[in-house]
């Protein structure tokens, strides 16, 4: 081969739309099998900006406000209806518009606010829309008509800062108690240089802060189950295998001692917990450390599986408008471009459940992401800094429901022998009744300061039976072995519908904090 | 951004012209031509370092699409560039006559002064002994961050008496050619490394053995590109190693040599398909030489032009004024940037609840914060910063105005204030809040005129509440102050942002403003207006500090 031609990517080096042209290649299209029945719609965005999406709320007239990695305030119109995509002009660096669009079919964009410094969460209240950037929860309002926001006032500012780029801080929305929560992310990846770095906090309605968990390492999002429960995602790094979806209780540490030291400043929370021990597991460790909460899931790391970066936590409060998954959560991943579906329930008190693969394909690297009473999931994000399969360096997109519903496992549940499977649509009693249509594996990650973790401490478990309900839409599976702590992978790809289809995501990774008792 | 990469072929073909004894066609030179730029209101030159080789003809394309005045004077090696616009500037009367530019032995090349937009094309002739030549815009108050280097960089020496055994054989990687028996051995014409010794297209090998004398005791980086695999031997170290099946693309390894001659082996084979071999080296005495016959197109690659890192996402105030939150150097981390269209900006901190900054020209290039992970204290893209005090709370009681001003510690709450956010008013200006002992304060700045034409930026703060008594707000710390006017001429604290030294001069103006040592202090009251300005346009009074 010639060498002029290889090495023309390097002289490509010195242009600057490298990474665009290079994007071009790495994008991953949507798959046409979850297309029938979940459908993206990427917006056109408005010019003169980088659109990166990192937090979206509702106003209370329907209309899409979204906070940006930039600090700027935009407010989208018609967003729910909207069906006029964008089309990415790389020379641009943005989604334009079709020119041939009609208005109707369009979103319409209002810059309400700029200047922030990265807002990583908005939520309303009162005619306010309240944002969390670096340092400081702050609440703005238009006094002017005009549809700019006119005052900034501070809410609370009582968490530091440092210069560094990992002080990211990701804001809630109201909780069901009235409260603000704020996952301040450590000054690296292993400590913390400034007080809370490291620690989820809360702001109550007069402004005060509470401390109320440490161990937060990086957090990627905030939100809450269907009754109201808060949890974050974090993300793979030291104290943490993989990417996890966290259960924020009051009083408790999350697994990352790095900002252990604010204690001091903390007397609300009691002693300083004992440190876990280095290169351990996290179901040894919770015998040690009291105050620690194993993750609720984890968002098993790599590719092919669910992900590298978890970011949103999203509840399906539609009551159906969204399809079948009623009250679960949907977690995007910046670095996979996808969302992916979790199912939890209590087992001895302890939040654990199951993720799915949900949906590939989104044009960027999701960070904020939100979904209306109506269905109409909302999500936007950037790929600065990390990278992103979508291959854009920022989007705003809807994901609406096509009316289909896929043929998936609908909960997964731990049984004292084995899990109990429900599944969207009547199964196919001889494969779903097979236990050969199945396989599993049981593994877990080391819990240790180092970045990260292999999967490790393997189990192969036979899977003894396998019983079909009489409706057909539940399947009760008895494994040989169940281990707590290990995160239970379970591969369904011999199981049919009764009309013959298969199950359209046929992997699931069951986290077992706790084997229920008989 | 350009990244202009002027040709060195000149030298190279004069020299092998003169070996030769014929004249080259090639020899009447095309110059190298190359574009410089001013940025615009940064005080910059796009370009802080250019290459060229000895004597090579160049063509320069100087443009000032910037608003205000620039010149481009080259000098000798070694020459402190302040210094010589210091010293010019020592007789202002007749450097104005001299539009600034400096008559000076030093100086060997210069442009006229160029007017906002204008552009002059220099023709010149490098100056043919290598070395460092930096270059600068003397216009008053530019030198300090208006300055960068040519680099007039010879090539390096060549191989000698080199010699190549050619060998047949099927390999996936390289062979030991020393079990092996060559086909045929010669020396190789022009001592540099090449492969067409016979017809052969695939599967043949080829041993190179010859000389190189390393001139100094220094760092070198050399470099290879080959199809398929090759290695590099100096001496008894092996420095590059390429081998297997694969297309050419530049590798290169750096090696700490001792002065002195050394034998060179470079051994390659090519499988079936391309065949190509470059070799190369370099240090920071000699340009990138080839040693090969063959140079890939980007072979210079391990000499990059050194632009300003970046510039990119300048911030231009237009309709009204800017607001960046972000990290800010001399600002620290809760730092509020403020720009006005007239090209007047400051910076004022929510950790101090103070103003804290101000600059003229370009407001703040957010490239830093937006093209990245959003880490790091980015400064100001303009010039002429000016910064009355440290990082400070605004207010304090003192028992006497000598008492020591409170300082302020990063992370740390500061004792009796609450930072309340901001409202903007029609204009979008911004007034801050806070409380301080139960005082409501609002602090407001706004800017009057423009940068080009002593603009000034007016403070007014208002306080609601019980003053406490013996209350002041502090104006300016650790400075000369000489009265001037109705106000004070204010020389600051030594200031560097980013490894930029400003002169820090500036004109503080405040009704019952008081001298306390070397601070200035206001007595706290219900309001309080501040004018902050720059000294006026008398050359001397731009001039940079030395550094």
């Amino acid at each position: 081969m010639k060498a002029q031609r290889l090495l023309l990517s390097v002289l490509l080096g010195t242009l600057p739309s490298t990474s665009a042209l290079l994007s071009v290649a790495r994008a991953e299209a949507p798959d046409p099998t979850e297309a029938e029945y979940y459908k993206i719609t990427t917006f056109p965005t408005p010019p003169g900006t980088a659109l990166e999406v990192s937090s979206v709320e509702f106003l209370p007239d329907g209309r899409v406000a979204m906070g940006t990695r930039r600090g700027e305030v935009w407010i989208a119109s018609n967003a729910q209806n909207a069906t006029n995509t964008g089309v990415w002009n790389p020379k641009e660096m943005k989604f334009e518009a079709d020119p041939a669009a009609e208005a109707k079919n369009s979103v319409t964009y209002q810059r309400f606010a700029e200047g922030q410094h990265e807002i990583l969460g908005l939520a309303t209240k009162d005619g306010w829309l309240y944002a969390t950037n670096r340092y400081e929860v702050l609440r703005m309002k238009d006094e002017t008509g005009a549809g700019k926001a006119t005052r900034f006032e501070t809410v609370c500012d009582k968490w530091g800062v440092s210069g560094d780029y990992h002080e990211y801080s990701f804001g809630s929305r109201f909780d069901k108690n009235g409260d603000l929560w704020v996952l301040a992310c450590l000054t690296g990846s292993f400590s913390s240089k400034t007080p809370f770095r490291g620690w989820a906090l809360r702001v109550k309605p007069d402004g005060t802060m509470v401390p109320t968990c440490s161990g937060v390492r990086s957090p990627g999002g905030v939100g809450f189950d269907a009754d109201g429960e808060v949890y974050y995602t974090d993300n793979q790094g030291p104290w943490h295998g993989a990417c996890t979806l966290q259960h924020l209780i009051p009083g408790s540490f999350q697994g990352h001692p790095g900002g252990n030291q604010w204690y001091d400043l903390a007397p609300n929370m009691g002693p300083r917990p004992v440190e876990p021990n280095d290169v351990s597991r996290m179901v040894i460790e919770r015998e040690r450390v009291k105050e620690l909460v194993p993750p609720a899931v984890y968002m098993v790391y790599g590719p092919g599986k669910i992900g590298n970066s978890s970011t949103a936590v999203v509840c399906d409060l539609s009551g159906g408008k969204f399809g079948p998954f009623a009250k679960q959560l949907f977690i995007p991943d910046q670095s996979h471009s996808n969302i992916s579906r979790v199912y939890l329930e209590t087992v001895n008190g302890v939040k654990q459940g199951v993720v799915f693969p949900f949906l590939k394909g989104l044009r960027s690297g999701p960070i904020g992401a939100r979904m209306g009473s109506d269905g109409k999931f909302f999500v936007g994000g950037s790929d600065r800094g990390w990278g992103a399969k979508g291959g854009q360096p920022f989007a705003f997109e809807r994901v609406d429901w096509t009316g289909k519903v896929p043929f998936e496992v609908h909960e997964m549940r731990a049984k004292p022998d084995g899990f109990e499977l429900t599944f969207t649509e009547p199964v196919d009693p001889v494969t779903a009744g097979n236990p050969a249509s199945y396989s599993a594996r049981e593994f877990t990650y080391i819990y240790q300061a180092k970045y990260g973790s292999p999967e490790v401490d393997d189990v192969w478990p036979k899977i003894e039976k396998a019983e079909v309900a009489k409706d057909g839409k539940s399947v009760r599976l008895k494994f040989d072995v169940l281990t707590k702590g290990h995160i239970h992978e379970l591969h369904l790809d011999g199981v049919r519908s009764a009309k013959g289809g298969a199950v359209v995501h046929p992997v699931a990774y069951y986290t077992l904090n706790e084997i229920p008792g008989k | 951004m350009t990244l202009l990469r002027p040709l060195l072929f000149s030298g190279l073909l004069a020299t092998a012209a003169s070996l030769l004894g014929v004249p080259s066609p090639l020899q009447a030179q095309e110059p190298v031509e190359i574009t410089l730029k001013t940025l615009t209101a940064q005080m910059k030159f796009e370009l802080n370092e250019i290459i060229v080789s000895p004597g090579a003809k160049v063509k320069l394309t100087f443009e000032n699409p910037d608003d205000m005045p620039h010149n481009i004077v080259f000098c000798q090696p070694g020459t402190d560039v302040v210094q010589l616009v210091m010293k010019m500037l020592e007789k202002p009367e007749e450097a104005m006559k001299n539009n600034f530019l400096p008559e000076d032995p030093k100086v060997w090349l210069k442009s006229r002064l160029l007017n906002p937009h204008e552009k002059q094309v220099i023709e010149f002739t490098a100056p043919s002994k290598p070395g460092n030549y930096p270059y600068v815009c003397s216009f008053p108050g530019h030198a300090a961050t208006m300055q960068g280097v040519l680099r007039v960089l010879g090539e390096g020496p060549k191989l000698q008496d080199l010699k190549f055994a050619l060998y047949h054989g099927d390999w996936k990687n390289l062979p030991d050619f020393s079990t092996l028996t060559p086909h045929r051995t010669g020396d190789v014409p022009g001592n540099l490394v090449q492969l067409n010794f016979d017809d052969y297209k695939n599967q043949y090998g080829l041993v190179f053995t010859g000389k190189l004398n390393v001139p100094a005791n220094a760092e070198y980086t050399f470099y290879c590109a080959s199809d398929d695999g090759c290695r590099i031997t100096i001496g008894d170290e092996r420095v590059l190693n390429n081998d297997g099946i694969h297309p050419a693309s530049l590798k290169e390894s750096k090696k700490k040599l001792k002065k002195g001659e050394y034998p060179v082996r470079i051994e390659y084979f090519q499988a079936a398909g391309g065949a190509e071999l470059y070799v190369g080296w370099k240090s920071d005495a000699f340009d990138t030489t080839a040693l090969s016959s063959w140079t890939p197109p980007n072979w210079k690659k391990g000499v990059e032009q050194k632009t300003n890192e970046f510039v990119g996402l300048p911030l231009e105030p237009k309709d009204g004024p800017i607001i960046y939150r972000n990290f800010i150097a001399g600002t620290g981390n809760r730092g509020i940037g403020v720009g006005f269209p007239g090209g007047l900006n400051f910076a004022w901190s929510a950790e101090t609840m103070n103003f804290s900054m101000a600059w003229k020209g370009a407001f703040i290039d957010a490239a830093r914060h937006w093209k990245n992970r959003g880490g790091g204290h980015q400064p100001p893209a303009g010039f002429d910063v000016v910064r009355p005090s440290d990082m400070t709370p605004p207010f304090a009681v003192l028992d006497a105005p000598e008492t020591a001003w409170p300082s302020f510690v990063a992370d740390q709450p500061l004792e009796g204030y609450a930072w309340k956010g901001y409202q903007l008013d029609a204009k979008g200006v911004p007034t801050f809040n806070y409380t301080w002992k139960g005082v409501e304060v609002e602090d407001r700045l706004e800017s009057k005129g423009d940068f080009k034409s002593g603009g000034t930026l007016i403070r007014t703060l208002t306080l609601k509440g019980q003053i406490p008594a013996k209350a002041f707000l502090l104006l300016s710390q650790k400075s000369k102050l000489t009265p001037a006017g109705k106000g004070f001429a204010v020389q600051g604290e030594k200031l560097n942002l980013a490894g930029t030294n400003y002169p820090n001069q500036l004109l503080i103006q405040a009704e019952g403003a008081t001298v306390a040592g070397d601070a200035l202090l206001v007595p706290a009251r219900k309001q309080i207006q501040i004018t902050y300005a720059w000294p006026e346009s008398h050359p001397a009074n731009h001039a940079p500090l030395a550094q």
